[in-house]
């Protein structure tokens, strides 16, 4: 993709506008990644930034829409400004929560409630903050992505929907998503060029409510199975007698079938979601590509959702065969050590808690690494070459507008550990 | 050499004002570079669109095959698009500002390891050291209002955690008929001990039905013995030094230490250095380290404590070392004191090395003793309680 190929007179030929290509090799991604994950070992994590902005770089300067490619130019001094700033903020409020819990004897439920609420709103505006540093730090032919819009009215939305999901079991959850995306794009623009999202929540509701059905059915079978095993006069005969115990009455009549018929239900709606998985990140991902637009560019996409099983089946084959490896390594090196070394209790007792500790940071950033790599770069990639745009003609007369905005919001992300970084 | 002063080749331009692609010719001088728009049809003479200097180039990111350069210090993002790899070689030799080679980029990530490397380094010795000093600063001024409405909080999650049988009421011994004589020995027992500490708050101290051998003090004067550690003491003097090694804590509001270190932890182990692995495991893992670090410092006071505190009170002051170390050789019941405290031979050696010896009077009469020993009732009738 990269060659030069030039016509007689040295021009470069123009690229088809309308296709989407990623460049990075997976070979390269692996080396960041790697190199990045030992890094955070030894800095205890402080190295975040640099890696953040690092991968960043690749992903962005690797995809490449219409013949040009995108450009990240956020620094690391920058997200380590907002983490700093962020902690700022956090501390402080971390504080007067736990002193007005211990300060004022209203009932701590109304405490614990009133700073869930507010750590969730301060989330939710983190995030669509670090979004705007993230657009504002994009370049595209010369051109900065922006988004304004209020951070504070975005947390509002997004906890109202939120909180509609989850007493509707999740079935709110493509209106939400799609309300969400609105919201997003809407405040979304490529320099003058303003963005907008199609998508449908009736739309991505149809299709997702066949993996709903799969999922809770089988709960929601088992709860009515089983209320209609209750013995509900014995249960009000204990309850009036001041009996403490209810699950003794509930189990009692029905001897082993209720534990059956719940341990069957939970089975069945695990194997279900564990195996649907990829049918519905395939599902969002294809919904939220065709919605999006700007001006008069659409986008569509192509992606296959076997293309996201195999994806996600590699992922699983490479994370067991590291493991495995893992393992034998391990217990081999034991097996040596021991028959080599003979140590005496109290140096085995500590060289097994420090070699623990060892094991789990590798396992567990191995395991990371492999995600970041097998899943999350496999499914940019793929969501990227998929996608085709229309009327990307816009794309070539756009003016620039806008501003480069602060990392708060990414810091504040990283410091309530609600992602970003 | 065979380069020519100024080589020229065909490149991409982008202006920054407008997201139209130029397609220009750049001229390589020796000050700086010339960006021609590319001769179209008709026109002869190239058109000079702009100039930029040297020293004033940057590197902007770019997948491999491509030199994208940018001006220092823009306001406008211009950027201009080198593909032909002979232009960009000289382009990079002449800008020395572009760190051919990229030695300038390693230096820097150099530097950014080695002070990550000590801001980890300098942020777990401010955890092993500073967070210890800096809670004993600060206890003094917390007031003991406050200890007592966090005891209280605690208060509720300890008992439900221990009183594993969901007993509630009936968790706590001495209530019952035939507990009572067992509960005024404890109180005659406590008693002597407070009068000796000379606490600024009374001691509530209670017999709980679980069967470990252990005690804990809540922050604000709330001391939980477990009915275990009364079937495992044989003089009322060891029940007293464990009594007074649990009172230690209260004296040095070990709670309300606990409480400053642990938020403190959290902040540098949480948040300043980041969770790296996910799950939270080396977070743990570290805190569970450093935890242990200032349990054995603050253990050991606390057996000085008990010491001093039974000498004052006229008990045995090595009482405490006999129980420990019959709790310790007794694996059979797999009891054992909190996993927290430091190596019992070597409390059990401290404690004997600071105690006088000398005649001593248990601190209870044998017909008090024998009370305390049945507050909780007799085994039989204990069994029954945890069946109703």
């Amino acid at each position: 993709m990269t060659a030069v190929a030039t016509t007689a007179d040295g021009v470069i030929p123009r690229q088809t506008p309308a296709s989407v290509k990623f460049l990075g090799r997976e070979a390269a991604y692996w080396r960041l990644r790697i190199k990045g994950a030992v890094l955070l070992v030894f800095t205890l994590g402080l190295y975040r930034f640099w890696f953040a902005t690092d991968v960043r770089r690749f992903l962005w300067s690797h995809t490449e829409i219409g013949g040009e490619t995108l450009e990240y130019t956020g620094l690391a001094g920058e997200l380590l400004g907002g983490f700093l700033l962020a902690i700022a903020i956090v501390v402080p409020l971390y504080t007067g929560i736990a002193v007005a819990a211990l300060a004022l004897d209203a009932a701590e439920g109304v405490i614990a409630g009133i700073a869930f609420v507010l750590l969730v709103l301060l989330g939710q505006m983190a995030l669509y903050r670090a979004r705007r540093y993230r657009l504002t730090h994009t370049v595209f032919r010369g051109v900065r992505f922006d988004q304004h819009g209020a951070a504070w009215r975005y947390a509002l939305y997004a906890l109202a929907w939120w909180t509609l999901i989850v007493v509707t079991l999740g079935l709110a959850y493509p209106w939400a998503q799609a309300g969400l995306q609105r919201f997003k794009m809407r405040h979304t623009s490529y320099g003058d060029l303003a963005g907008s999202f199609a998508g449908s929540g009736t739309a991505l509701f149809l299709r997702g409510l066949p993996i709903w059905l799969a999922v809770f059915g089988p709960l929601v079978g088992a709860f009515v199975a089983l209320s209609r095993m209750v013995d509900w006069d014995a249960l009000n005969r204990m309850i009036a007698a001041g009996g403490n115990s209810p699950l003794a009455v509930l189990v009692g009549g029905a001897g082993a079938a209720p534990f059956v018929v719940a341990g069957t239900a939970a089975v069945a709606s695990i194997l279900a979601a564990l195996s649907l998985y990829p049918l519905f990140a395939a599902t969002m991902m294809r919904w939220w590509i065709s919605g999006l637009r700007f001006g008069a560019v659409s986008v569509r996409s192509h992606l296959r959702t076997w293309q996201i099983y195999r994806i996600y089946l590699r992922f699983v084959g490479l994370l067991t065969l590291f493991l495995l490896a893992l393992a034998v390594i391990v217990g081999v090196g034991v097996a040596l050590f021991n028959l080599a070394v003979r140590p005496n209790r109290d140096v085995a007792e500590l060289l097994t808690s420090t070699f623990t500790v060892i094991l789990y940071v590798v396992a567990a950033l191995g395991a990371s690494t492999i995600y970041q790599v097998a899943v999350t770069f496999a499914l940019w990639r793929q969501s990227a070459q998929s996608a085709e745009l229309s009327g990307a003609a816009a794309l070539a007369e756009v003016r620039a507008a806008g501003a480069p905005s602060s990392a708060l919001g990414e810091g504040l992300a990283d410091a309530l550990g609600v992602g970003g970084i | 050499m065979d380069e020519p002063a100024t080589p020229r080749a065909p490149a991409v331009y982008f202006d920054g004002t407008s997201s139209a692609r130029n397609d220009v010719i750049v001229e390589a001088g020796q000050s700086g570079l010339r960006i021609l728009a590319a001769p179209g049809t008709g026109r002869t003479l190239a058109r000079l669109l702009d100039e930029w200097n040297y020293a004033e180039l940057r590197r902007a990111s770019a997948p491999a095959g491509v030199l994208r350069l940018a001006r220092r210090g823009e306001t406008l993002l211009a950027r201009l698009e080198i593909r032909d790899a002979r232009l960009a070689a000289t382009i990079e030799k002449r800008a020395e500002a572009l760190d051919r080679g990229g030695a300038a980029e390693r230096r820097l990530q150099r530097r950014v390891i080695g002070l990550g490397f000590a801001a980890a380094a300098s942020l777990t010795l401010t955890a092993a050291f500073g967070l210890p000093a800096l809670a004993g600063r600060i206890i003094p001024f917390i007031p003991l209002a406050v200890e007592r409405k966090l005891g209280d909080a605690v208060d509720k999650n300890i008992r439900a955690a221990m009183d594993s049988q969901h007993l509630g009421t009936a968790f706590v011994c001495g209530a019952n008929d035939g507990e009572a004589a067992g509960r005024a020995a404890l109180d005659k027992l406590v008693g002597k001990l407070q009068a000796a500490a000379a606490l600024p708050f009374p001691l509530a101290v209670e017999v709980v039905r679980r069967a470990a051998a252990n005690a804990v003090a809540l922050p604000g004067g709330r001391i939980y013995v477990n009915e275990g550690l009364i079937a495992q003491a044989r003089t009322p003097d060891e029940l007293a030094g464990v009594l007074a090694h649990e009172i230690g804590h209260v004296a040095h509001r070990d709670g309300v230490r606990t409480v400053l270190q642990t938020a403190g932890l959290s902040f540098l182990f949480g948040m300043m250095l980041g969770d790296f692995v996910g799950g939270g495991a080396v977070v743990i893992a570290a805190r569970t380290v450093l935890r242990s670090a200032y349990s054995r410092r603050v253990e050991a006071a606390v057996d000085a404590y008990s010491v001093d505190l039974m000498t004052k009170a006229g008990g045995d002051p090595r009482a405490l070392g006999v129980i420990l170390a019959r709790i310790a050789e007794d694996k059979d019941e797999g009891v054992r004191l909190l996993l927290e405290h430091p190596e019992t031979r070597e409390r059990i050696a401290a404690i004997n090395a600071v105690a006088v010896t000398g005649a001593t009077r248990p601190l209870l009469d044998a017909a008090g003793w024998d009370a305390l020993k049945r507050i909780c009732g007799s085994p039989a009738k204990d069994t029954a309680n945890a069946v109703r």
